[in-house]
């Protein structure tokens, strides 16, 4: 199985008023085709800005300063380097090979509009010449009721459709109020596999509900919505950002259970962002340690938990609660480091019960240790 | 509803009581001569009576059309209120359309461009159309294109069409009293160009300060809409500009611009008192400002209870709307 | 490290928010000119009635005005008033029509926004449908109702403007009250028995007035416009008093000169119009940086 994404380098700062927030610091990570790889850390330690960053959805005042992603769409073909792109690439990219779902699914969809609308439009965005060429053959079975005249004008607008969708010819046609009727039939076409797509999720009756409003739905509801609308177009890599954490605990599970089954058929890798270790364990393959905007350690989901290296990923197992817990809670000492002046060198040094002398001096980089495990630290790689 | 037009009612007829019995008896001689008659007015047409027993004498009154005499109009106030509101409801339907349209698109774009160069021209369009007074406003305008260009002249329509209508009622038939569309129903287009270029001043001035308004409430509310989360998940979904902002955004930005809608047609009609007084159109402003001048009291009365039934009507034109915009007010 | 005071910090962020806005910067500015103006006026335009200095004087009774001269620096309008010392006193004019109508406006706005809509209940709901009323009637139709039958003058049209100015500090305060009300905190000291008048003034009053604080700078613009406007009907101030509106009136005739120098007037309208402008836009501009800066949402960067 090879690369799907390679992120090297990965700068992103904001431009405040309380100064320049470094938010990542250089961040250098990779994603293999079919796996899910799990991004945790605590809050506000860099995991949302790194897959906006991915995506390219940073608003000002937030810039991407350096670094690539570089995204292998076709094994034969060579990687693209995302931040390199236009916008138009990143349009037809996003929503389609890479997809991203968010924390809050209260507020991720349009109250105004209803839900057919809005899961629809990613068809509409992303699929137009395979709609168009399936309503071709539709128009020419027998059981086609459409009047010729009609027929003859939808054929022609249909087949320019399905070879170029963003042809002047259907722009023009655009500003003819009779004639651009057309695109009615298209907009039946994505309604009926939204209908198809919200069915896979396991929502009852969704002809009802892709005529319903957001509000009329429940939380869990909104959130399949949200993966319906990044599922629709088959992304090769999905992205979730903290996706159940505003979730209740069953919500949680059956929307966990459900990415696990639909990544057997329908997704390829999943970058799964969250601050739950206990999620992580159960559904990922592959773990990457946040903090602070730096990578700490990269690893085999066994190999984090059996043998962790990185002393901040050491002190964050140790600080989830065990059965068997009597004693004290044990919590890391000092705070999350401001991300404006962060600490010099290594950005843990500060809390760290390793700290050794060129700690606050130079930054460690991601070094491999064992089979697949990278750690970034120099107290461990002194040890070895 | 009705409470808000009952206590309009209460609180006019108030303030009329606040004149004294024989300050009112006045209202009702038409002569000097007739002034030492006024104890026998008094008590003729009772008022000194209790508070309660004037108030329902003067609804029923109101109930048969009947709002006394306007000295400024020298005609009873209703029959006047129909010469003068079609001025008024001229220059409105040019004017409403010009500042929806424009008002809304200023806005969107400030919005989507915040803080660029193009915020910051419209903020400053803004702020120094909601700092210049309508009245200074006009002034400045027909200086310029009236007194410096002479290219738009102040009034309603020119004197000679003004006779020929007089003097011609089988030629030109007054279907609307709006010269602009009755010039046209008539066939005479000269007519209509006629009225129209006497229109221009007063659309400048009165879209000029009630777009700056509008411009405002809109900017602020696509900002808000812009940060939300939604527009986020459509960014992800790989829309485009349009589909983000005019689709999208627009719709839910809409929202609080609807409420404030009352607020500016309550602005717009204080603004067309200004513009009618100062480019001499006889309109329901003009009536009302003479009529405080001159003490014409009825005038008063019923020009008043006429604003508050413009406001109970356009707050629930806004209700109608909310509830075809929002679809989470549908339900309740 | 010393850290300051946080309530301090966040006045002088607030401070920085303000004036990093260039137009607050010109706004004060502008203000500041005009508070000086207004506090120099019996040095810089002295008056010629010591018990009445806004009497303005007039050197004779032609009814052309005459241009700017070494006499009169703004020149003269209808009736020979100079025009600087209406400019000058006239300020004063302003603050007082400002001060005086959103002062009170205010007081009883914010106070009876505050009760209505912390106690909510019957008193909430009676009183929001007589600010419905009030609400019905344009202001300026309203004031015009009211100054007619107080009679003319400058005074009646500053009370008749109170009356109706508290209408919409009402609605706005009561608003915010709505919200807080409904805090965790506000909560919290419910139940620890703090009494309804000190949860009022020390919780919820200064949390909740921001809006209001906004509103007023911009509202003192506004109340300055319709008082001009009524001085300018001949409903406000009278003839020959220092006051800006009313001096645009004298000017009414004068608005269009012979036909070979139609702006030949510009000064009689221009300058007390120019006065209006600048002063209501130093308000504006202010109240403007003001709302930015406390919006929660434009705030942090």
């Amino acid at each position: 199985m090879g690369k799907l994404i390679e992120i090297k380098e990965l700068v992103t700062n904001f431009n405040t008023y309380e100064g320049v927030v470094k938010a990542l610091n250089g961040v250098s990570l990779s994603i293999d085709q079919g796996i899910t790889f799990g991004l945790v850390g605590e809050s506000g330690c860099g995991k949302s800005v790194t897959a906006r960053s991915i995506m390219r959805l940073i608003q000002p005042p937030g810039v991407i300063v350096s670094g690539e992603v570089l995204f292998f769409d076709d094994e034969s073909q060579t990687p693209v380097d995302l931040l390199q792109q236009s916008e138009a690439y990143m349009r037809d990219c996003c929503g389609n090979k890479i997809s991203m779902i968010f924390q809050e699914p209260n507020a991720a969809l349009n109250p105004t509009f209803t839900i057919g609308e809005q899961v629809s439009e990613s068809f509409l965005f992303h699929q137009v010449s395979e709609m168009s060429a399936k309503i071709l053959d539709d128009l020419s079975s027998p059981a086609d009721k459409t009047v010729i005249l009609w027929k003859s004008w939808l054929r022609f607008c249909f087949r320019i459709a399905a070879r170029n969708p963003g042809s002047p010819i259907l722009k023009l046609v655009e500003r003819i109020p009779l004639l651009k009727g057309w695109k009615r039939r298209l907009k039946k076409e994505a309604i009926q596999r939204s209908i198809d797509i919200i069915g896979q999720l396991h929502i009852p009756n969704p002809e009802q509900v892709v005529n319903n409003y957001p509000h009329n739905l429940s939380g869990g509801m909104k959130q399949r919505i949200v993966i319906a609308i990044a599922l629709a177009c088959h992304p090769v890599l999905l992205i979730a950002d903290e996706a159940t954490s505003n979730l209740d605990v069953t919500v949680q599970a059956q929307i966990l259970e459900l990415l696990v089954e639909l990544k057997k058929t329908v997704i390829s890798s999943i970058l799964l962002i969250t601050h739950d270790l206990g999620v992580v364990a159960e559904t990922c393959d592959r773990v990457g340690v946040m903090y602070a905007g730096s990578l700490c350690e990269v690893a085999d989901v066994k190999d984090i938990f059996e043998r962790p290296l990185h002393p901040y990923t050491r002190a964050l197992l140790n600080s989830v609660p065990k059965k068997t817990q009597t004693d004290k809670l044990y919590s890391i000492e000092g705070s999350v480091p401001n991300l404006v002046t962060p600490p010099s060198g290594c950005r843990f040094h500060p809390r760290c019960p390793l700290r050794i002398e060129i700690c606050d001096q130079q930054e460690p980089d991601l070094v491999l240790h064992r089979e697949n495990h990278l750690v970034a630290c120099h107290a461990i790689s002194e040890e070895e | 509803m009705a409470f808000v037009l009952f206590g309009v009612s209460v609180l006019i007829f108030s303030i009329l009581m606040t004149f004294s019995p024989e300050r009112r008896a006045l209202a009702y001689i038409s002569s000097p001569q007739q002034v030492k008659d006024i104890p026998m007015i008094v008590k003729q047409f009772g008022l000194d009576d209790p508070f309660h027993l004037q108030y329902l004498r003067w609804i029923k009154e109101i109930s048969s059309g009947n709002f006394g005499y306007s000295v400024v109009a020298g005609q009873p106030v209703w029959d006047a209120f129909w010469k003068y509101f079609p001025v008024t409801l001229e220059l409105n339907l040019f004017t409403s359309p010009l500042i929806i349209i424009i008002g809304i698109w200023l806005g969107m774009q400030a919005g989507i461009h915040y803080n660029t160069s193009i915020d910051h021209t419209t903020r400053i369009f803004a702020i120094i159309g909601w700092s210049l007074p309508t009245f200074l406003f006009s002034l400045i305008v027909l200086m310029i294109f009236y007194g410096y260009f002479s290219v738009f002249p102040p009034g309603i329509i020119s004197d000679e069409f003004t006779l020929f209508i007089k003097e011609n009622p089988d030629k030109y038939t007054q279907y609307t009293y709006l010269f602009t569309v009755d010039g046209l129903l008539n066939g005479r287009l000269d007519i209509f160009w006629d009225a129209l270029k006497h229109l221009i001043m007063p659309i400048i001035t009165q879209v000029t300060v009630v777009v700056a308004l509008l411009l405002r409430v809109m900017r602020s509310s696509m900002i808000e809409e812009i940060s939300k989360d939604y527009i986020i998940t459509v960014r992800a979904k790989g829309a485009d500009h349009k589909t983000i902002y005019h689709k999208h955004a627009k719709r839910n930005a809409l929202i609080p611009v609807v409420t404030v809608a009352g607020w500016l047609v309550a602005f717009s009609m204080e603004g067309s008192i200004a513009i009618e007084i100062i480019f001499t159109r006889q309109g329901i402003g003009w009536w009302l400002a003479t009529s405080a001048v001159q003490l014409d009291i009825p005038v008063l009365m019923a020009v008043c209870l006429f604003f508050g039934l413009v406001y109970v009507i356009t707050n629930l034109i806004i209700d109608i709307l909310y509830a075809y915009i929002d679809p989470r007010i549908r339900l309740t | 490290m010393t850290e300051t005071h946080p309530r301090l910090k966040e006045l002088k962020f607030t401070f920085y928010r303000i004036f990093r806005n260039p137009s607050a910067i010109i706004g004060f500015t502008l203000l500041i000119f005009f508070i000086v103006v207004a506090i120099g006026a019996p040095y810089i335009a002295p008056p010629k009635y010591p018990h009445n200095p806004y009497r303005m004087p007039h050197k004779g009774f032609s009814h052309t005005p005459k241009p700017p001269s070494s006499e009169a620096i703004f020149g003269t309008t209808s009736g020979q008033y100079d025009i600087f010392y209406g400019a000058v006193w006239g300020t004063r004019t302003a603050f007082r029509i400002g001060i005086f109508v959103v002062g009170i406006s205010m007081l009883i706005g914010v106070t009876l926004g505050t009760i209505s809509g912390y106690y909510g209940g019957i008193l909430d709901e009676l009183l929001m449908r007589f600010v419905d009323v009030v609400f019905a009637i344009p202001m300026l139709v309203l004031a015009m109702a009211i100054v007619v039958a107080f009679g003319r003058g400058l005074d009646n049209v500053m009370i008749a403007l109170a009356m109706i100015g508290w209408r919409s500090y009402v609605r706005v305060m009561r608003s915010s009250i709505l919200t807080l009300r409904e805090l965790d905190y506000v909560q919290a000291a419910k139940i620890m028995g703090v009494s309804n008048l000190k949860i009022m003034l020390r919780h919820i009053l200064p949390n909740g007035i921001y809006p209001v604080l906004v509103m007023a700078f911009m509202d003192i613009g506004s109340m300055v416009i319709v008082a001009a406007f009524m001085s300018f009907l001949g409903l406000g101030a009278p003839k020959g008093y220092a006051d800006w509106g009313q001096m645009v009136a004298l000017a009414r005739n004068y608005i269009v000169g012979p036909p070979d120098d139609p702006l030949k007037y510009w000064f009689a309208i221009a300058i007390p119009g120019l006065c209006i402008i600048l002063f209501v836009l130093a308000w504006n501009l202010i109240g403007d940086a003001l709302r930015d800066a406390f919006d929660p949402k434009i705030r942090r960067g």
